[in-house]
């Protein structure tokens, strides 16, 4: 067998044995501290501040059909565009200052309700914050977001 | 080939006797290693909002975001020890090289598809580190010198050698 050869098979056989003593290590460590795969909540949702109120998709829509409540797509503009709530504005939290200008003409008071992508993105949350930091004092998170919002063929727009 | 065509000229002889000098290699190794011990630590320590880092990528479901937020930065931690003490050097190389691919195709492709989140290499603080060009730039430097560390005949120090039973001296 040539060195090359050798030196191939000694390299795979360390990975793996690495990858081993990783596995055991991963586990063993969540296991002990209850994080990750053994963790007792494993929702993003637990990440939000007690002060924001998270709502269902059924209180998303009856707030919809209200009028009384301004939709904030917290998502990306390329998402946005591809398909939003019908009537929600794009407030990408990256740029988040730019919008501050027209934020700041709406009433703290008024309700708004901040969506990103569903279950999976910290957007929404992170935007809410934001929102909540700039005065405005009635800010939810549907925390479904876009995604259960399309399941369930709600009104949307392009 | 004549007899002194294979002897390196002097520029030749200096990259050469440059590219697998024990102490540059030592240094790239600490460096590297450290970066991944502290990848590693910084995810390890809230495998929560690693998971979200890993979702934002739209690339696993959460299941699988969950086992690879268990794993991953137990891999990361060890190698990069592994890399800096000189443990299974050849392994913990070519896993690292293995990573930052990876992880360059994910940052690439996450870029490509217009995603504006952040990256969650050293930190899960998603107003830090976005993902952009520069994070591809910057991993590609690092892969260029896990290759080179992969290639390296000599590793320099290796514990697992040190520890070693050196054959007894001859009695004069």
């Amino acid at each position: 067998m040539c060195e090359r050869e050798l030196t191939m098979r000694q390299s795979l056989l360390e990975s793996l044995l690495l990858i081993m003593a990783a596995i055991v290590l991963g586990v063993t460590y969540s296991f002990v501290t209850k994080q990750g795969f053994f963790a007792k909540t494993q929702s993003v949702q637990t990440a939000a501040p007690s002060n924001i109120e998270m709502i269902s998709l059924a209180t998303a829509k009856e707030l919809f059909e209200s009028k009384n409540a301004i939709f904030i797509d917290a998502r990306h503009e390329f998402d946005y565009e591809a398909g939003h709530i019908r009537g929600a504005v794009n407030v990408a939290l990256k740029k988040f200052d730019t919008h501050l200008t027209w934020l700041n003409r709406i009433s703290k008071d008024k309700l708004l309700i901040v969506y990103c992508d569903g279950a999976e993105c910290n957007s929404s949350i992170e935007l809410a914050v934001k929102l909540m930091e700039s005065g405005f004092t009635n800010v939810k998170v549907f925390f479904g977001g876009w995604q259960e919002w399309n399941t369930a063929k709600l009104p949307m727009e392009k | 080939m004549a007899f002194w065509e294979s002897i390196p000229s002097g520029k030749e002889y200096e990259m050469k006797s440059l590219l697998s000098n024990t102490i540059l290699i030592l240094l790239v190794r600490i460096f590297l290693g450290g970066l991944f011990v502290v990848a590693g630590l910084d995810k390890i320590t809230d495998s929560q909002a690693f998971a979200n880092s890993i979702l934002q990528y739209k690339v696993v479901g959460p299941t699988l975001a969950m086992c690879t937020a268990t794993i991953l930065p137990s891999l990361e931690l060890l190698c990069g020890i592994s890399l800096i003490i000189g443990l299974y050097p050849r392994g913990c190389t070519l896993l690292i090289t293995i990573m930052l691919v990876g992880f360059t195709i994910l940052v690439a492709s996450a870029l490509m598809r217009g995603l504006d989140i952040s990256c969650g290499c050293f930190t899960q603080d998603p107003n830090v580190s976005k993902i952009g060009y520069k994070k591809i730039l910057e991993n590609c430097g690092l892969i260029v010198l896990s290759v080179w560390l992969l290639f390296v005949r000599d590793q320099g120090i290796n514990l697992l050698k040190s520890f070693e039973k050196q054959p007894d001296k001859p009695i004069n």
